[in-house]
């Protein structure tokens, strides 16, 4: 069906969000809370062999995906305007191709959908991987309007016990509501000039 | 209380066998890590103390924030200790074992049995199963349930996780019969 939902083959959603109080023994002087959302669904390829048109499927899935995992980051957070920073990843359970994940996160049917509903204007960072289950992944948010905001590049860690099974996939997105905690390592305008030649001209 | 951070966690359940879930399960977990607060002075004979300062403070945090989550009535529900590699398993259960700790859950959710819990040693990023059950009659089969969680970097070895998981039903298709039936 058009935009794709309801999503066929969901098995579950799981969300995991992380707050920082102390860093160190110190407080956090802007809290941020971190969330990743997942949804486990069927891969639609599994059992087909090699698909070459992908094109199709991703239509009818990555759209819904797309609502359904934005929609957990904003209602987590507590607004759209909390979400600073987001990111995206996704997870191939053994028998799937990477390019199965590729093509649920990667086409505008999802990333267009998710910076649209996070109002967010930047490329969106990804992560990608095909595990067994229980394995935990990695995935990278930075700024949602203004990607080279170093004070904003993070992970969150999200890890499903029972998923992928071989046939699955897990779809995730990421977000952050503020930067690192206790971020403090400067930014490009304000970053001296560094180039190889006088770092190796001041040994 | 020295708390360090807060992992909320919650997992909904839309299809089991195949089939689908209806209403949708969910199980909600909050997990704090916090310094352990016997750290680094050897053996203490009297914990006491310590369980008066800190665990009534656990429970005012985790209990509203685990009902929140779960966003239902609460069917069931456990807790969980995990202390870091330097502490002793009896200081995370000092934490939990003890009214002043459980009874902030039990009011939250409007509970009576005694909730089921989980006490291991662990290293940062182990995974423990939180068990779970009926929150006014633990022999209801259909509610014996758990649920598995990691902290990536929790407990440090001076730190303990302590943890409140709540489940908005049974087990999904649950089908066993019920234990009467045996008797």
């Amino acid at each position: 069906m058009a935009g794709g939902q309801p999503i066929s083959n969901l098995r579950k959603v799981v969300t995991v969000v992380d707050e920082v109080v102390l860093e160190l023994g110190r407080p956090v002087a802007a809290p941020v809370r971190r969330v990743a959302a997942a949804a486990v669904i069927r891969n639609p390829w599994a059992g087909r062999g090699f698909v070459a048109d992908l094109q199709p499927d991703v239509e009818d899935l990555a759209p819904g995906l797309g609502r359904l995992l934005a929609g957990r980051l904003i209602e987590t957070l507590g607004g759209v305007e909390r979400i600073e920073s987001f990111g995206k990843a996704a997870v191939v359970g053994l028998d799937g191709e990477i390019e199965h994940g590729g093509a649920l996160i990667h086409t505008p049917y999802f990333g267009n959908v998710l910076r649209e509903l996070a109002e967010g204007t930047s490329i969106i960072v990804f992560s990608d991987d095909r595990l067994a289950a229980g394995e935990p992944l990695t995935v990278p948010v930075w700024h949602k309007t203004a990607a080279a905001t170093r004070s904003h590049y993070q992970t969150v860690q999200i890890r499903i016990p029972d998923a992928p099974r071989p046939d699955e996939i897990v779809v995730i997105a990421a977000a952050a509501s503020g930067p690192r905690p206790n971020a403090r390592i400067g930014d490009r305008r304000s970053d001296p000039v560094v180039r190889l030649a006088d770092l190796e001209n001041a040994r | 209380m020295k708390l360090r951070k807060i992992i909320t966690l919650t997992e909904d359940i839309h299809t089991e066998g195949g089939r689908p879930v209806d209403p949708i399960a969910r199980t909600a977990v909050v997990l704090a890590v916090i310094e352990n607060p016997w750290a680094g002075q050897g053996y203490v004979t009297d914990l006491l103390p310590g369980i008066d300062e800190i665990a009534p403070q656990l429970g005012e945090l985790l209990a509203p924030r685990v009902v929140e989550a779960l966003g239902a009535p609460v069917e069931a529900y456990g807790k969980a200790a995990i202390v870091g590699l330097d502490g002793e398993i009896e200081h995370g259960s000092a934490l939990i074992h003890t009214l002043k700790f459980g009874d902030h859950f039990r009011k939250a959710a409007n509970a009576t049995t005694l909730l089921p819990a989980v006490e291991k040693r662990a290293v940062a990023g182990g995974a423990f199963d939180i068990p779970l059950k009926h929150i006014t009659d633990a022999t209801i089969r259909s509610h014996h349930q758990s649920i598995e969680v990691r902290v990536p970097d929790g407990p440090r070895a001076d730190e303990i996780v302590i943890g409140l998981a709540a489940a908005s039903q049974g087990r999904p298709q649950a089908r066993l019969a019920p234990l009467a039936s045996e008797q």
